[in-house]
């Protein structure tokens, strides 16, 4: 059984690219459709990684990020910031909530995955 | 579409600018004379009409392409599911992990034929010994033959033994009667050793024919077990190289499935772009409705005499509301910019 990883976006189409990207390096992926449909998933299982965009509806990507620090079984989970958003200063809100790395989109398979196992082995 | 929002985006800036300066001469002369504050509520009411439509069509464009693009990459998704469990399935079937399938089934009936021919091996064996027992038989009867001589030979010395003694008289009485005694024992022995000579003659036969049967049988079954193992060779043989075909067109299969894996998912990360574009068209939604409000806000100004609204600064408060790069780029440049390649930081 893979690691789980925890895709946050409310773009399905960028949930999916990410989700066969992972899963085709032995990852296991649930979804999330903005950060308060997220924060759901975060139901005390094991979830080694959560990777999040920035700028959603109901809850936004920083906002989720700040929450889920406060969860202690997530407290130490590594979180990548998946974004079109460019501003440094978010940059630095997300870097100060906790997130562990920022890739921009549009991002190829092959990065996010060297990332994610920068963080996580596989 | 890029046009298309270049075109919006630049009617609804060019529009904005030019009324916020609002002394820009027209282009034909009015038929008849109005006053200014006509002209602000005409263009006021055309902006504050237009935006809505504006809006309605840029919402209703993006909510088409995310739903496109959206089944689009469930299709996507789709296929590349399928043809991880196809790849993931035909790689099983032939080769399960553990030496495959038709290689346990080979080992399983190399197994049978080694027992055939430990069976035969035993077989062997048996007739070797019954050629034992005949060679054994054969010397029973050699030695039965020698009995009977010694006691032929024996019956003749008591029968001289008889004469001796009756030539000597009564002082040979005894004598004589001992050597009766022995001619009598040998005469015994000698119908004993010749009911043992046609006992061992007997079982001599019985051996032959068990052995002659032996061997037969022992020659049948070697035939049988070699035609057997002759054709489970060339069954595995025939198995063997519909296995290798079967191998052969799986790989291609699976080289086929992985390259049409990786187009897929290829594909997939292209559609990236609705992400982007949505995300242009929702900002570009919000600068009109946003244009609307300073139209109206100009005219409002207008009629008070107040100053005029600065078009810098709601061309600064548009630009503030981008979270891309090159939706900043384009609004400064005034034409399209190139999307830049990812770039990862880590803290």
């Amino acid at each position: 059984m893979g690691k789980t990883v925890l895709v946050v976006d409310d773009s399905a189409s960028v949930r999916q690219v990410v989700s066969i990207a992972l899963k085709g390096a032995g990852y296991d992926v649930i979804q999330g459709s903005d950060g308060k449909d997220a924060l759901k998933q975060l139901d005390g299982r094991r979830i080694h990684l959560i990777i999040s965009d920035v700028n959603m509806p109901n809850m936004d990507g920083i906002t989720f990020v700040s929450e889920a620090k406060k969860l202690p079984a997530y407290k130490f989970t590594p979180i990548i910031m998946l974004t079109t958003e460019s501003q440094e200063d978010k940059k630095r809100q997300a870097q100060a909530a906790g997130a562990k790395a920022w890739v921009t989109k549009p991002f190829q398979p092959e990065q996010m995955l060297a990332a994610v196992s920068k963080l996580i082995a596989p | 579409m890029a046009e298309l929002l270049w075109a919006l985006g630049a009617l609804a800036v060019g529009l904005g600018a030019g009324f916020a300066i609002g002394r820009r001469k027209p282009v034909a002369a009015p038929v008849e004379a109005l006053p200014a504050d006509n002209h602000l509520t005409s263009v006021t009411r055309l902006a504050g009409s237009l935006a809505p439509v504006w809006s309605a069509q840029i919402d209703s464009s993006r909510t088409q392409m995310e739903s496109a693009i959206g089944q689009i990459t469930e299709r996507f998704a789709g296929i590349v599911e399928n043809l991880d469990t196809v790849l993931s399935s035909s790689t099983g079937a032939l080769d399960d992990g553990q030496g495959g399938t038709f290689d346990r089934s080979r080992a399983r009936l190399g197994d049978v034929v080694g027992t055939l021919d430990d069976a035969l091996a035993t077989k062997r064996q048996t007739v070797a010994e019954l050629h034992n027992l005949q060679t054994l038989n054969t010397e029973l009867r050699q030695m039965s033959g020698e009995v009977s001589a010694i006691a032929a030979q024996t019956n003749l010395l008591a029968l001289n033994a008889s004469i001796e003694a009756a030539r000597i008289g009564a002082a040979g009485a005894a004598f004589g009667v001992v050597a009766d005694e022995v001619r009598q024992l040998a005469e015994h022995s000698l119908g004993t050793s010749e009911r043992m000579a046609e006992k061992v003659g007997r079982a001599g036969t019985t051996i032959t024919a068990i052995l002659g049967h032996a061997e037969e049988t022992a020659e049948r079954e070697d035939r049988a077990v070699a035609g057997a193992n002759a054709e489970v060779q060339a069954v595995l043989d025939d198995l063997q190289e519909l296995v290798t075909g079967f191998r052969d067109s799986s790989s291609e299969l699976e080289r086929a499935a992985v390259g049409i894996r990786t187009e897929v998912s290829q594909s997939l990360t292209q559609l990236q772009f609705q992400d982007r574009v949505c995300q242009v068209l929702e900002h570009l939604r919000e600068s009109v409705t946003r244009f609307a409000d300073t139209v109206a806000e100009a005219g409002e100004r207008a009629r008070s005499d107040a100053p005029p609204i600065d078009p810098d600064e709601a061309l600064r408060a548009i630009s503030a509301s981008y979270t891309m790069e090159e939706e900043r780029r384009a609004h400064t440049s005034g034409s399209p910019a190139d999307v830049r390649e990812s770039e990862i930081t880590f803290f």
